[in-house]
């Protein structure tokens, strides 16, 4: 599966794992430079929900500004340690003042200022310091940083007291992607100045790391890139059936249900999406996924599945050789074959199974 | 042997008394070099059921499942027949995840059996003992003992994919001792080139101390340690531990034979639960703000080859054999996405405990994301492996710590308890 490097770093699902790789404990000269992890940065918080604080709610309401009740960062990284925190939104490109994505930015501009330490419920002692980070292209760069200042100046204007923004750009070379923080990000971060590579580039390969979080319905993606996660998406919902069918002990009958086997797929982290419609897109590619399974399952061990609403797949084991052919077609099914293929068709009463 | 030998022991006092008695008469033979029977052969077994409480009821129901069938003795002892009511040998649980199978049955009956039983058996694994954890078990055991008793030392490493012309691999797990017997093996191999090293050492512990980094700096199979022998501290001879948990007493003590077990066992059951708490990836709530916050935590495994890695087909050869075979050495299923010549992902499983890993291999190294619950086990089974099958000069750490480190921490203040 190719790639190309500068596609790679508009992609926000990437730019998200590679923030998390950065904040990762790895060795020295390992393939990936977790600089953040070298600063003493570590992930504090993955896609939190922060709400401004009500009274500037109420100011912002005033004086017309639009702010989101509630946003939600893709990852709040700290240093613990010396009480510094940054509020960080992944970013394909840039965008203006009039963007629908502007109100967003203020939100997250307001919840990272001085108000912090109310906003993720920690003492005032324990934070020193904030910053808004958005990690975006080095190329978006020169046309972002105005409108960030834009926005910081007049959430200031109105008294909302925003936070410091800073951007922390991708770039890539014919040999590494680099960080490149701007000034500020670079004192909060304890970066160099220059761009810093952290993860190399090799001839015909594509550098993409392996993907903690590998779908998220809310980043809009390139068709390439979606196919992708999609694809991660669907081998780890493999694997997970895989796991469970692998461990029965026959006669039995297994269930495959939807919150187990994505919570497998995204070490959790869909028990915690509260964002409906993502909820939804996610158990609409499950059934997609286990209706494609199950018919394969079915063709080689006929009566294997069967579907109850609102609970799952249930599948039948026999006996041993029912066990084994069960594991067969499991280990044989292609998730890739399923990505690239066509799109299966909406049925009458999809809608109706959708939590 | 004897089908009804052990049938009337009926404690650990009892049990110790008659393996006290046949290890001494066996070394009596083994002077006399007369062996006529086997020697008793301990092998180290990890249970795993999740909850890490596997009560003495589960464990008769688990190997029962298995044609094996136990018969309790006291607490955590049992004997163990087999499925012909034929007398394996006794089974005790060591510590609350490690079992010890103490037999003297012959090698050539006993390994093909436990093997089979781990082979089949999800709940079961070997103990792992890397030529790493090795490496630190070394500098233990020259600590403790005087530097001119005998030790003997075993290096074995089979460059399996670096070879002129693929073969398919076995499914069966290797045995040395069958390996060293088996004639028309070493004719096959002769014929098929491959690089292998099988070295085997028996000198003073001083003398091989004084020389082992100076070899192992020299020629990397000699960081591929797969074999040791703990000389015994109250008489000749010793304890031959080897890379899958199983463990030959050479020694005339049974009772010294059982405090190495617990030596070694303890240590890797500390190993077992660093590396899990470590590695295990999940989202977790934070403290103090519970159901508001969540994280991320948890570290990745990487393993680093020498020097330049490995060559391209020998790369490519690595991931066909491992991902395309069922009875592949790693015991790993998935389907590689390619990323380049040299660099795959797989979102795989631990075909033996059937838990989730994620994998990216390339020439240069490996890159492991392990999901929570997913046993340590699979860590050390894959870095043991690598070590043998792929480089034996291999780096490991578990995030940013060295897995030598790590060991050598697991290893901190367990107590070398010669009465046990």
């Amino acid at each position: 599966m190719t790639c190309k490097p500068d596609d790679l770093v508009r992609d926000p699902l990437f730019q998200l794992n590679a923030v998390l790789w950065l904040t990762q404990p790895l060795p020295q000269g390992a393939e990936i430079r977790p600089l953040l992890h070298e600063s003493g940065f570590g992930v504090w918080a993955i896609a939190p929900a922060l709400a401004p604080p009500p009274d500037l709610q109420l100011r912002a309401k005033d004086r017309g500004v639009a702010l989101q009740a509630s946003t939600r960062p893709d990852v709040v990284i700290a240093n613990s340690e010396r009480g510094l925190f940054a509020v960080t939104e992944c970013k394909a490109s840039s965008f203006g003042e009039e963007s629908s994505n502007a109100a967003q930015a203020r939100s997250l501009l307001v919840v990272g200022g001085p108000r912090c330490s109310e906003v993720l419920a920690i003492t005032p002692n324990d934070v020193s310091g904030t910053l808004v980070a958005f990690v975006l292209p080095e190329d978006q760069k020169t046309d972002f940083a105005p409108t960030l200042e834009s926005l910081a100046g007049a959430l200031s204007d109105a008294q909302l007291f925003p936070g410091t923004p800073c951007i922390l750009g991708l770039l890539t070379s014919a040999v590494a992607i680099s960080l490149a923080a701007d000034a500020k990000g670079a004192h909060f971060f304890g970066l160099e100045q220059e761009p810093t590579q952290f993860l190399p580039i090799e001839e015909n390969t594509c550098p993409r790391p392996l993907y903690f979080i590998p779908y998220d319905p809310d980043h809009g993606q390139s068709s390439v890139e979606a196919q992708y996660s999609k694809r991660m998406l669907f081998e780890r919902l493999l694997a997970s059936a895989v796991c469970v069918a692998g461990r029965a002990k026959p006669p039995c009958d297994l269930l495959l249900e939807a919150d187990g086997m994505l919570n497998d797929a995204m070490f959790g982290m869909y028990g915690h999406w509260e964002h409906r419609d993502a909820r939804t897109h996610m158990r609409r590619l499950w059934r997609d996924f286990m209706k494609a399974l199950a018919s394969e399952v079915d063709r080689a061990v006929p009566g294997t599945t069967t579907y109850e609403p609102q609970a799952g797949w249930h599948v039948t084991i026999d006996d041993h050789d029912g066990h084994k052919s069960l594991l067969d077609v499991l280990t044989r099914f292609s998730c890739e074959r399923l990505v690239v293929g066509p799109a299966p068709e909406p049925e009458l009463f999809d809608a109706l199974e959708d939590p | 042997m004897s089908t009804h030998m052990l049938g009337g022991i009926t404690s650990r006092q009892g049990l110790t008394r008659f393996f006290d008695g046949y290890a001494a008469d066996r070394l009596e033979e083994i002077g006399k070099r007369r062996l006529r029977r086997a020697l008793v052969k301990s092998h180290l077994i990890e249970v795993l059921n999740g909850s890490r409480q596997c009560t003495d009821a589960e464990l008769s129901a688990l190997f029962s499942r298995r044609g094996m069938t136990l018969a309790k003795r006291e607490e955590g002892l049992f004997l163990a027949r087999g499925a012909d009511g034929a007398e394996v040998g006794f089974l005790e649980r060591l510590t609350s995840r490690i079992l010890a199978l103490y037999s003297v049955l012959d090698t050539r009956e006993l390994c093909p059996l436990v093997n089979r039983l781990v082979r089949h058996s999800p709940e079961l694994d070997h103990v792992w003992l890397s030529g790493q954890t090795f490496g630190v078990l070394w500098r233990l055991m020259v600590r403790l003992t005087e530097s001119h008793r005998f030790t003997k030392l075993v290096f074995v490493h089979e460059r399996l994919y670096d070879i002129d012309t693929p073969s398919v691999e076995s499914d069966e797990e290797t045995d040395e001792e069958h390996k060293e017997g088996n004639e028309e093996d070493e004719k096959a191999r002769e014929v098929r080139e491959q690089r292998e090293t099988r070295l085997g050492v028996v000198d003073r512990v001083g003398i091989i101390d004084q020389r082992l980094r100076s070899l192992q700096e020299l020629y990397a199979p000699f960081h591929a340690i797969s074999q040791l022998r703990f000389p015994s501290p109250v008489g000749r001879g010793g304890h031959d531990f080897y890379d899958n948990g199983r463990v030959t007493n050479r020694g005339e003590s049974f009772r010294d034979h059982r405090a190495h077990l617990l030596f070694v066992v303890r240590i890797y059951q500390h190993l077992l639960e660093s590396t899990e708490r470590s590695t295990w990836y999940s989202i977790t709530e934070r403290v103090g703000t519970p159901g508001q916050f969540h994280r991320i935590v948890g570290a990745p495994v990487t393993i680093r080859f020498q020097g330049n890695g490995l060559a391209p087909d020998v790369f490519e050869r690595w991931v066909d054999s491992t991902f395309s075979t069922t009875g592949n050495r790693f015991r790993l299923w998935g389907h590689p996405i390619r990323l380049g010549p040299t660099k795959v992902h797989v979102y795989g499983v631990d075909r033996h405990l059937w838990q989730p890993l994620f994998l990216e291999l390339t020439a240069r190294g490996c890159t492991a994301i392990v999901p929570k619950n997913t046993c340590g086990n699979t860590v050390h089974r894959l870095v043991t492996n690598i070590q043998r099958y792929v480089d034996p000069g291999l780096e490991a750490y578990i995030g940013d710590r060295s897995y030598r480190e790590v060991v050598e921490e697991s290893a901190e203040g367990v107590p070398y308890d010669m009465q046990a």
